[in-house]
Formats: structure tokens, C-alpha cells, sequence
């Protein structure tokens, strides 16, 4: 039985540690800052030991009963810890308060356990044999979880699932001791029940862990998700408040209802209304309908043909009254025809010529994206245009990411278009970048050229857009292609070095 | 405190056991699910083409009549397309090409499935030297090469220009870029891997004494200076030594070219062959970056479907010729019908053999050549995977060409990498694996007696060491064991006595394999292919 209890010594000292590396990594996760987080949970975390050890001298009768309980709790606690530290991460006004009292809750628990387990040893060892003893089973543990937390269980469980295994392990020691002093433990049966009945519950929790990460990771939105839908391309979320609606794909947001036109304004019309008698136009990507709203502003227009990838988000944006609010109804226009294609595949045999090509893809964040901005789209592109024609592409931050935003430029300008820059202010975005590509030079528009009922570009706004800080000038000149990704490799650097530095 | 444990406790702790096994393997079976994807066993027809092995078709007389063509090719992959290709350039049209299986292509075959299209070998041509007039010729013909700019660069379709990320290595639990181990090394491997490039880049710049390149493409062109052709005395290995590269990270790596490029190992590839690999490609581009590749999904079947439409005329697929024998200025040509097993005969004025040497040695009557026991073929097993999303990141985005450091496979090649579409979607991955390592006949038994079972589990467990989750990912898996998948430049066989020996011809037998220079790829493949297609169009100019 004394091995029996050594034993024991060294798993919960193992299950101890990893409870602390977990908080410690999470807080790293959700907080960053990995040594602040690392620093202030170990610290904390050590110091709820101590008072552990401190509380354990009031705990007088019956230690080994006390000793049952509190491995009860550590399995409850600990084994939910990160589940609880994951899911609560939206839903709490101050996740610090949170993160510490759990720490702190932990901590005291583990600094009861081997004051504990030592008094239990004590009538069966000798002073000098006990504390060597327990200590070195319990330092073994320690070194064990600090192997096999990075090298096994991040890799291969995960944070979530680790957290049920060690807790299943604090329950299956609460279960062996209470075997051990079967003849001396009140309460035996409820004990054994309340373990079973966790045991079941923690078991539950690591089969589901990975519906509790979905969980999680659907509530990292600051509005109510008000839709959310999964298509074979990308994960759409709609949240609204009274005021604002916004688009997420993937988590990245795609507009917000309250400054929308700002973007899509400074999208279309300074090509639009500079063109003689646009009537043929195509549209790829932006299958939330706001550019096409924006196009039927033209009573010169005869077609648009909207390209886009995923028809459940045009669906979407077609049927669903909230949307079609905001778009105006536009993709149900007569004027319209919805082509459901990749946009590449589709333009290198276009059915047509156009006017006006308005090319609103996604950032380039990866090299399929990437592709879309390569001088050989932009080549299959210019083939589409009638002799006269133009194409505008929305091109990233000029401010953030400037030598993406020039690439795209450089990248037009080598497949022979001429090229005109420009930028807008859209609040939800910061400043925002597009390039005019024409096969004749660029002229904007006088006042008279524009739609009635704009809110954003003027011939005045449009002036100052085409002007230039020097602080939006490129360091790096490159041109795009299938073959160097160059977009994809500037766009991370660029975007990477912002999200580090804020 | 001793307890003697009742029976009743023994029985529940066993049954406790019993059910936690259970609940376990339940577990580890729902994290981990059995290999149950369909696995198919393709490949070249042994079958047919063993008869010949076997001399059960050798006395089978020829039919009386025989039809009569100017030219009969025997063997369609590239050498015999690239020779039929040749010889309707220059306004022959009188002319068949027989090849045993159900289509031409040869190593340059392809498939397809609902995914897309995958190559079964060949899979990338490197943009062409200067001196590889015939390659530049085809590709200015096909539209590959658009144009030239106005330094006289090509200017490459950058639709087949292979698109980034081109290369990832697995080492050390991540990705990183390129092929060429970086991350983790010492400061003395990665200068020695620095020196091993300046070293191959000052041969690839090199000139013999009679003026020529040190290494050309293709080789025949290469110079004949014996300072150079001394390297194909020793082996990879022994020259490594000899220059002092001992590293393991730079071994690792030009052992990995060598699997690659020969199907063999450092002791088995001559040291001039593998320095070839380094020094021979100086091809240029107005829109590349110097000694890119060029490569489609099908893979070098991409070359071949272009020439399959030039030469629809001419291919006759699924016939085994059975033998070939010059006859009083003519050359018959005896054949089978894979299907129907009917024998018919062709006398041509002149026979192109672009079949491998080895099956020469079968068909070819009274021949000349008789080394073919000195040539190594290095068996290879392809598999073609279809899976249902990308293959992880870990690290860096999927890449064309995924290689590990710590496998003996050459990783995989995403078939669809060179698609514009976007986002994820079902992709194939053509797995390659050469059987490098043993002596080929002993290896070529072991890719034939595994079955389709063993093979998938052998490679699941491969790639699963780089993608852990990958075995849940997989919809199919078709292998496509090779036999006799590449010639093995061996030591001392480049530029030695036997290759010498099977460029001659005989009599209107004239020969065009990539085994003839020891090095199978498209390049070689051609160039036998097109300097055979010549011979015979003097001969038939004169005759």
C-alpha cells in the first residue's frame, strides 16, 4: 500500500504540472505575450499552492477522506479547465479574472494534495524515508509532464482532450484511494458514486472535444451571429446589432452595413462614370450583390454578369430580406445573369466582350488567391475587354500592406494596361486601395458624369483619391505571376509585420 | 497491507479490463479509422508483354502476307512518338507505330478520374538549354515556348511554368522551402552544401578541350574531354568523398537527386551522371527564374497527348511485336493482338525500335547487341491518391513537389497543382517510390508479390509521418507498379563500351531509347528518338 501511495504521488504531481502548463498556454493563445502569461500563471498558480499546504493544517479528522474529495475536485476542475477557459474566452467581461481564479482554484487544491498524502504516509514510514519519498516521486511527475506536454499531448490531443485525460487521471487516483481505506471512509458509496458519475462526464468531454472547439470558436464574433452556414468554399457568418450588419467569410470581414458604401462607391464609380457608354459589365467575385447595386445606378448599363464561386452565398444574398435590403435586390435585377464558376477557368473561354471589368476577390492570402492577381489573369482579363474597355481591382491597403497594393499595379501595368491608382477612406477597413487598368488612358469624370444620390465619391473625393502620401509609396517593385506568387509572399510579410507591432 | 483479493474482485477487475480494452480500441478505431478506401493494382500489361520472356510466342510462324509501310516504329513512349513526330514534319506520312499496351505513352502515361488528371511517371520538363534545339523546336511548335523578347529569351506559357510554392521539405516536425535541408544545420554543413553548389555551378559552366559543353542536354552532345568523362569511372559517392563532402544533410540530398533523377543510390550512379543532374540544365526564360520547370496535371502525358493527336493516323496500340528480322533490304516486323491473339506482319523499308533494350534483346533477330544482361532498369512503384481536402500545412502551404527528409519514397507531387481554380477542394497526389536501395531483380520481386493491401498500408504509413490524419482523408488509392521504370546510368555505362554499342544500328534496324543514354527522361527520349527518325530519312532519301 505505501507504493500504492507513492505511486499515487507521482500522478497527481504530473497532472498538477500539466494543469499549469495548459493555463499557461491558453493565456498565451487568447492573451499573447507567451512570457507575461507564462510568467504570471506560474507565479499565481505557485502561490495558491502555498496556500494549499497552509489550509491543509485546518483539516484535523479523517485526512483521508478530505484527501478523496479534493482529488474529486482537481479531476472536475482541472480536467474542465480548458474547456472552460476556451469557451468562456468571448463571454467574460475581464478573461483574466477568470483565467486566475481558476489558476488559484487549482493551485490550492494540488498544494492540499501532498501535505495530504504525506500525513496519510506518515504511520508507515519514517520521517527521513517519507519526505525523500514522496518528493522524489512527485519531482519524476513533474519531469514526465514537462516531456510529454509539448512532445505528445499538444501535437497529438490538443489542449481540450488533454485537459479530460489528466483529469480522468486525479478520478481514477480518487478511485484507487478510496479502494485502499475502503474499511475506514465515510460516505463511501456517494464518494464512489460522485466519481463515476464525473468519470462519465470527463469520458464525454474527450470523445466531444472537438464539437466543444466549434463551440468555441463560433463565439469569437463581438455581434450575435444572426446566420451562419458552412458551403463547400467557406464558412459565411452574418451578425447584426440594431445598427450594423456585418459579413464574415472565414472570419475575415467582408463589410459592415454602416460604411459599405464607401467602398463600393469608390469600387465602381470612378471607372463607371468615366467610361463614354458602358453597357456590357462584368463582375467577378462580390457576390454580396453591393457592387452590382452600385452598377445599376447606370441607366446605360444593358448587362452584368456576376461571376462568383459559391452559390450558396448568392442565394443568400438574393432571398434573405435583411440582405436584399441592403443590396437593393440588385442580383434579381433583369439586367443581371449569375454565372456560378471559378473566375479564372470562366473568363479564359468568356462568352463575351465587356466594357468594364470589376474584379473584387478576396485579399491575396494564399497562393489560390494569389492566382487571381497573376499578370496571366490579368492577361485573360484584357482579352475580355472590348478595345476601349477597363477593369478596376480592388488591391488591398495601400497603408498596410503598400507593396502589395503597388504590386498589383506593376502587375497590370506589365500585361499592357494603363494603370491608375487610387484609395478611400472605409472606416471598418482603414484605408483601402484600387487600381483602374484601361487600354486607354484614364481620365475621371466631371461632377455632372455622376449618379444622382451618392454618398461618398464626387469628382472632388475622387481628385484626392488619386493622390498619394508618401508614406503609401513602394519600397518594393515586383510583378506578380503564377510562378513567384510574389503578391502572396509581400501581403503575408506586409500584413504579418502590422499584426505583430499592434 | 496485504489484502488477498476475494474472486468476486478478481472477476469485476477483469471485467473492468475487458470492457476499458473495448471502450479503448472503440476509441483509437474512431481517431484512427481502418485503411477502407478502395485500392486498385494497375500498370503496364506483364502479362502480355511476358510472353516474350517466357518464348511462348517465339515459333509462332509469321503470317504469309504482310502488309508493307516505309517505317514501322515498335514502341510508343517518347522516343518512338518523338521519332513519328520527325517523320510527318518532314513529309513522311507511310509509317505505323505499334505499342503493346492499350495506349501510347509509354513512362509518359497518364490517368484520370473525377478529380482530375494525374501522371503514372514522367511528371516535368526542366525549360530548355540553348543546345536542346529539338525540345525548343517541339515547344515553339505545341505554344509551350509564346515568343521570344528582345534579348531572345523564350517566353514560357505561364500556365505550365510550374506555379509557387514549388518545393517543401519535411524535416524536423515542419515544412520549410525548398528541397535542399536548411532548417537545424551547422555551421559547417551549410558551408559545405554552399560548396557543393559552386562546385557544380563552375561544371555547369565548364568547356572540354575539344570546345563543348561539359554537360550537355542530351548527353551525346556533352564533351568529350577526358577530364570529364573520368567521372563516369567512379561512382556518386566515391567523388563526394574524394571532395570532401561528408555532411549528412548535402549526402542526403544528392541522394535524394539520384533516387530521383536514376532510380539508384550514391554507389550505384556514376559520378558523371550525377553531376549532370546539377550542371546540365542552363535553360533561360524572359519569365522565369533560370532552370525552372515546366509541368501539367497529366504530368509529361500532357506531350504525349499532343503528339497522339498529330500521329492518331499512325498508333496502333495493343500490339506485341514479336519479332523483327532484316530480310533482304527490308525489315519485317511480326506482331500479336493483344486481344484477339491474331499475328499479322509489316516489311518496312527501315524499323525505328524505341522500345527498351531489354526488350531487344527478346524480339530483335540475329542481333549485334548482346550486353543487354549489363543494363540495370530501376523498378519504381507510383500510386496516385485521391484525397478529399489539401494534405496539411505544418509549416508551409502544400507545395508541388512534398518531400520528407526522413523517408525513402521522393514524397508526392500535387497532380492538380498547376490548376487555376480556387480554395480546397478533392486533390490527387501522385506518390513516388523507387525500389533504389537492392539489387533491381531482388526488388523487382518484391514490387510484384506485395499485394495491393500491403503496398497501401506501406505508403499510408509513409505519408502518415509527415500528415498524421492523412489515412482519414483518403477516397482512393491506384498503384502503378514499374518493373523496369528507368534505365541506371551505373558506373563506368555512359561513357562506356555498351552504350557506345547500342547506338549502332542494325541493318535497317535502327535504335531510339532513353536507354541509350542512360538516363530516362524526356530529353534523351527525344533526342533518340528524332536523330533515329533522320537516319532514316537519309537512308530513305538515298534508297
Amino acid at each position: 500500500m505505501t507504493y500504492a501511495l507513492l505511486i499515487t504521488a507521482f500522478v497527481i504531481s504530473t497532472c498538477g504540472l500539466i494543469y499549469e502548463l495548459i493555463a499557461g498556454t491558453i493565456a498565451s493563445y487568447l492573451l499573447g505575450d507567451s512570457i507575461t502569461q507564462f510568467s504570471t500563471v506560474i507565479g499565481v498558480y505557485l502561490f495558491s499552492m502555498g496556500i494549499g499546504s497552509f489550509l491543509s493544517r485546518y483539516i484535523e479528522k479523517n485526512v483521508a477522506f478530505t484527501f478523496v474529495q479534493v482529488e474529486l475536485l482537481i479531476g472536475l476542475v482541472g480536467g474542465c479547465s480548458a474547456s472552460l477557459l476556451f469557451l468562456l474566452f468571448e463571454h467574460v467581461d475581464n478573461f483574466r479574472i477568470l483565467l486566475y481564479s481558476l489558476v488559484s482554484i487549482i493551485g490550492i487544491l494540488i498544494g492540499l494534495e501532498i501535505p495530504l498524502l504525506m500525513r496519510i504516509l506518515k504511520e508507515r514510514l519514517d520521517f527521513k524515508e517519507l519526505v525523500s519519498q514522496v518528493f522524489t516521486f512527485d519531482y519524476i511527475g513533474a519531469l514526465l509532464a514537462s516531456l510529454l506536454f509539448p512532445l505528445v499531448l499538444v501535437p497529438y490531443l490538443g489542449l481540450i482532450r488533454t485537459s479530460f485525460l489528466f483529469g480522468l487521471f486525479n478520478l481514477g487516483v480518487a478511485i484507487w484511494t478510496i479502494h485502499l481505506f475502503r474499511e475506514q471512509l465515510p460516505w463511501k458509496n456517494s464518494l464512489k458514486t460522485t466519481a463515476y458519475l464525473l468519470i462519465i462526464a470527463l469520458v464525454c468531454g474527450f470523445a466531444f472535444a472537438d464539437k466543444l472547439t466549434g463551440i468555441a470558436e463560433a463565439s469569437a464574433y463581438p455581434d450575435p451571429v444572426i446566420y451562419s452556414t458552412n458551403t463547400p468554399y467557406q464558412r459565411i457568418v452574418i451578425t447584426g446589432n440594431t445598427k450594423d450588419l456585418r459579413l464574415f467569410l472565414n472570419g475575415n470581414l467582408q463589410f459592415s452595413s454602416r460604411d459599405e458604401y464607401r467602398y463600393h462607391e469608390a469600387l465602381v464609380h470612378p471607372a463607371m462614370a468615366s467610361m463614354d457608354n458602358p453597357q456590357d459589365i462584368l463582375v467577378l467575385g462580390g457576390g454580396d450583390g453591393l457592387a452590382v447595386r452600385e452598377l445599376l445606378k447606370y441607366p446605360s448599363v444593358r448587362s452584368i454578369t456576376l461571376v462568383d464561386l459559391d452559390k450558396r452565398m448568392i442565394d443568400l444574398f438574393k432571398e434573405q430580406v435583411l440582405l436584399t435590403r441592403l443590396n437593393g435586390g440588385s442580383l434579381n435585377d433583369a439586367k443581371v445573369s449569375v454565372v456560378i464558376s471559378d473566375a479564372f477557368v470562366w473568363l479564359r473561354s468568356a462568352p463575351k466582350k465587356f466594357d468594364l471589368a470589376i474584379v473584387d476577390f478576396p485579399d491575396p492570402s494564399n497562393y489560390s488567391l494569389g492566382k487571381l492577381y497573376s499578370d496571366t489573369f490579368y492577361k485573360a482579363l484584357k482579352s475580355a475587354l472590348k478595345p476601349e474597355g477597363m477593369v478596376v481591382v480592388q488591391s488591398t491597403s495601400p497603408y498596410y500592406a503598400k507593396n502589395s497594393f503597388w504590386c498589383v499595379d506593376k502587375t497590370l501595368a506589365s500585361v499592357g494596361f494603363h494603370t491608375t491608382p487610387y484609395h478611400a477612406y472605409v472606416p471598418s477597413f482603414g484605408d483601402w486601395g484600387y487600381v483602374i487598368g484601361s487600354l486607354e488612358p484614364f481620365k475621371p469624370a466631371d461632377e455632372k458624369r455622376y449618379p444622382p444620390g451618392l454618398r461618398y465619391v464626387s469628382d472632388t473625393t475622387v481628385a484626392q483619391m488619386l493622390c498619394f502620401a508618401k508614406d503609401m509609396l513602394p519600397t518594393i517593385s515586383s510583378v506578380n505571376r503564377l510562378n513567384n506568387q510574389s503578391l502572396v509572399h509581400l501581403f503575408e510579410s506586409e500584413w504579418s509585420e502590422y499584426v505583430d507591432a499592434h | 497491507m496485504s489484502t488477498p483479493i476475494s474472486r468476486g474482485t478478481f472477476l469485476k477487475g477483469l471485467a473492468g479490463c475487458g470492457i476499458a480494452v473495448l471502450a479503448g480500441k472503440t476509441y483509437v478505431e474512431w481517431l484512427h479509422p481502418s485503411l477502407n478506401f478502395p485500392c486498385r493494382m494497375l500498370g503496364p500489361s506483364k502479362e502480355i508483354a511476358h510472353l516474350l520472356r517466357n518464348h511462348s510466342v517465339e515459333d509462332r510462324g509469321a503470317p504469309k502476307e504482310a502488309i508493307s509501310t516505309r517505317v514501322t516504329i515498335v514502341g510508343g513512349g517518347m522516343a518512338g512518338l518523338s521519332a513519328g513526330w520527325w517523320l510527318k514534319k518532314h513529309g513522311i506520312d507511310d509509317f505505323v507505330i505499334l505499342d503493346l499496351e492499350q495506349d501510347v505513352g509509354g513512362n509518359s502515361s497518364c490517368g484520370k478520374n473525377e478529380i482530375g488528371s494525374y501522371p503514372w511517371g514522367a511528371h516535368y520538363v526542366p525549360i530548355c538549354n540553348p543546345e536542346s534545339i529539338y525540345v525548343r523546336e517541339f515547344f515553339e511548335e505545341l505554344g509551350i515556348i509564346q515568343g521570344h523578347d528582345d534579348a531572345g529569351l523564350p517566353i514560357y506559357d505561364e500556365l505550365m511554368l510550374c506555379h509557387e510554392p514549388q518545393e517543401r521539405l519535411w524535416k524536423d516536425g515542419s515544412f520549410h522551402d525548398g528541397l535542399v535541408p536548411k532548417r537545424g544545420l551547422q555551421k559547417d554543413e551549410l558551408e559545405e552544401i554552399a560548396r557543393f553548389f559552386k562546385t557544380v555551378v563552375d561544371y555547369r559552366n565548364a568547356t572540354g578541350s575539344d570546345g563543348k559543353l561539359a554537360f550537355a542536354i542530351p548527353l551525346d552532345l556533352s564533351s568529350q574531354d577526358s577530364k570529364f568523362l573520368a567521372l563516369d569511372k567512379i561512382s556518386m559517392e566515391q567523388w563526394l568523398d574524394d571532395n570532401g563532402f561528408r555532411t549528412k544533410p548535402l549526402r542526403w540530398y544528392v541522394n535524394y537527386c539520384c533516387r530521383d533523377d536514376y532510380g539508384s543510390i550514391l554507389n550505384n550512379v556514376s559520378a558523371w551522371a550525377g553531376i549532370h543532374y546539377f550542371a546540365g540544365r542552363r535553360g533561360l526564360a524572359a519569365n522565369s527564374e533560370p532552370n525552372s520547370v515546366i509541368t501539367w496535371p497529366q504530368g509529361n502525358g500532357f506531350l504525349v497527348e499532343k503528339l497522339k493527336s498529330i500521329l492518331t493516323k499512325q498508333i496502333q496500340v495493343g500490339s506485341l511485336v514479336t519479332k523483327v528480322s532484316n530480310e533482304n533490304a527490308k525489315v519485317l516486323t511480326t506482331m500479336m493482338d493483344s486481344k484477339t491473339r491474331a499475328y499479322r506482319a509489316i516489311s518496312s523499308n527501315f524499323v525505328i525500335f524505341a522500345a527498351p533494350r531489354f526488350v531487344g534483346s527478346k524480339v530483335v533477330a540475329n542481333q549485334k547487341f548482346a550486353h543487354s544482361q549489363d543494363l540495370s532498369y530501376a523498378p519504381w512503384m507510383v500510386a496516385n491518391i485521391s484525397l478529399k481536402n489539401l494534405p496539411d500545412a505544418r509549416g508551409l502551404p502544400p507545395a508541388w513537389d512534398n518531400v520528407s527528409y526522413y523517408s525513402d519514397s521522393l514524397g508526392y507531387v500535387m497532380a492538380n497543382h498547376q490548376d487555376v481554380t480556387t480554395r480546397s477542394k478533392p486533390n490527387v497526389i501522385t506518390y513516388y517510390y523507387p525500389l533504389s536501395e537492392s539489387d533491381p531483380k531482388v526488388s523487382r520481386q518484391a514490387l510484384y508479390t506485395a499485394n495491393p493491401e500491403q503496398w497501401s498500408q506501406r505508403i499510408v504509413e509513409d505519408l502518415q509521418k509527415m500528415h498524421p490524419t492523412i489515412a482519414s482523408e483518403i477516397i482512393s488509392m491506384d498503384l502503378w507498379p514499374w518493373g523496369h521504370g528507368m534505365i541506371r546510368p551505373t558506373v563506368g555505362f555512359i561513357w562506356g563500351d555498351v552504350r557506345r554499342r547500342m547506338k549502332d544500328r542494325d541493318g535497317n534496324i535502327i535504335f531510339a531509347h532513353s536507354d541509350m543514354s542512360g538516363m530516362s527522361n524526356f530529353e534523351e527520349a527525344q533526342y533518340h528518338g528524332v536523330e533515329a527518325a533522320k537516319t532514316v530519312l537519309s537512308g530513305l532519301s538515298s534508297g
